[in-house]
């Protein structure tokens, strides 16, 4: 084939379709669509430049396509058009992100702010319970020591009742006013809470035989330890022990001596 | 028919004229690259221009090699329009992992401090 029969053959063609309007190619129909989807996305707001870029993209292919019709000119523009598009839609998702990741981190500082606020409200709740629970403790310690001795020893806080308080001479039985006694004492050592056990220790004075002291003492320890147990104390906390006349607080040669070395002592064994 | 008649004569007056369009080329050539260190390749529909780029560039070169530089020069157009939204879509992944990443912390933050 030579040239100039193969531009005799195209006009002959172009002389058969010329005067019809071809119809637009698919790239050109595509790009059409695209942009149109970007102009009405988010497009227009967060990414207005690329937009534009897309717009003069396909009125160049338009342009063409007037000029040339279908030709590949028109088609490769048609595309870029058509990518052109999607970039605009791709930088508004990205600028959309972005604003959402600013936002994001605001409300996270904001978070964080909050987290920071609500842990020193919880310190500060902890400091007022803690100073409640020391004044409730030294007001239990107040109480006890308008019914007993209190003092502190390295075995613990020892609480002393006076034995004539509690029982009748040579008698193990609780007189009604030793319950009520007892029973603040069980409320006091309740409220303050904080100790590892409890141990009574029935004391007597050097009057009678040794043996039969020890065992009133014994006897009269328990007897504080089973009311005790009944005022909320619980069993496996508290101990009972017969001391006898070993250990007196006061001289038994005198009547206020030997009253004083009659006793239940209860002390308090701290936790360590 | 047509369409190789025409094609046939375009090439015939191509082979005359335009110039090699090395600007073009290497624009495209660092718009592919600067795709690739967005991390094109590692979100699909990037990776898709991203090879459509590089093919066309391909196609760009072999054309400016037979000296149909006209043709090779629509070719750079159609690969820098891919390697843009290459690195567009990239961006744009980046950016909403970046964002969702952010929003995991925070709802982590929330639940921590309920």
């Amino acid at each position: 084939m030579n040239r100039s029969f193969k531009i005799g053959w195209l006009l002959a063609v172009q002389a058969l379709v010329g005067c019809s309007t071809p119809l637009p190619p698919q790239e050109l129909l595509q790009a059409r669509s695209a942009y149109n989807a970007a102009s009405k996305s988010q497009a227009n707001q967060l990414a207005p430049a690329q937009l534009d870029t897309a717009k003069q993209a396909l009125e160049k292919a338009e342009g063409s396509f007037k000029e040339n019709g279908d030709e590949p000119v028109t088609k490769d523009l048609a595309y870029i058009a058509n990518v052109r598009a999607q970039i605009a839609v791709a930088e508004a998702g990205r600028e959309q992100a972005s604003r959402n990741k600013v936002k994001v981190d605001h409300d996270f500082r904001n978070s964080q702010l909050d987290a920071l606020d609500s842990s020193k409200t919880a310190l500060e709740a902890e400091k007022k319970a803690r100073a409640e629970a020391e004044k409730a403790r030294k007001a239990a310690e107040a109480s006890l020591k308008e019914i007993a001795a209190i003092k502190e020893e390295s075995r613990g806080v020892v609480i002393t009742l006076s034995g004539a308080v509690l029982f009748a001479t040579g008698k193990s039985t609780l007189l009604p006013i030793a319950q009520e006694k007892l029973t603040e004492v069980a409320k006091a050592i309740g409220d303050q809470g904080n100790y590892k056990s409890l141990l009574v220790e029935g004391h007597t004075d050097s009057q009678g035989s040794a043996d039969k002291n020890q065992l009133l003492s014994q006897q009269r320890a328990q007897a504080v330890r089973s009311y005790l147990i009944t005022q909320g104390i619980p069993s496996d906390k508290i101990r009972a022990e017969g001391i006898g006349s070993s250990r007196p607080v006061a001289d038994n040669g005198t009547a206020e001596g030997r009253a004083n070395n009659r006793r239940v002592e209860i002390v308090v064994e701290p936790n360590r | 028919m047509r369409k190789l008649c025409l094609a046939t004569v375009v090439l015939a007056t191509a082979c005359g004229g335009a110039a090699v369009p090395q600007e073009t080329l290497t624009a495209a050539k660092a718009a592919v690259a600067g795709a690739e260190v967005a991390g094109a390749s590692s979100e699909p529909k990037a990776a898709l221009h991203l090879k459509l780029a590089k093919e066309q560039l391909g196609k760009a070169e072999k054309l400016i090699a037979d000296g149909d530089n006209e043709e090779a020069s629509r070719e750079i157009d159609r690969a820098q329009a891919d390697a843009d939204l290459a690195f567009s879509l990239a961006k744009e992944a980046t950016a909403k992992k970046e964002a969702s990443d952010t929003q995991e912390q925070l709802d982590r933050l929330k639940q921590h401090s309920k």
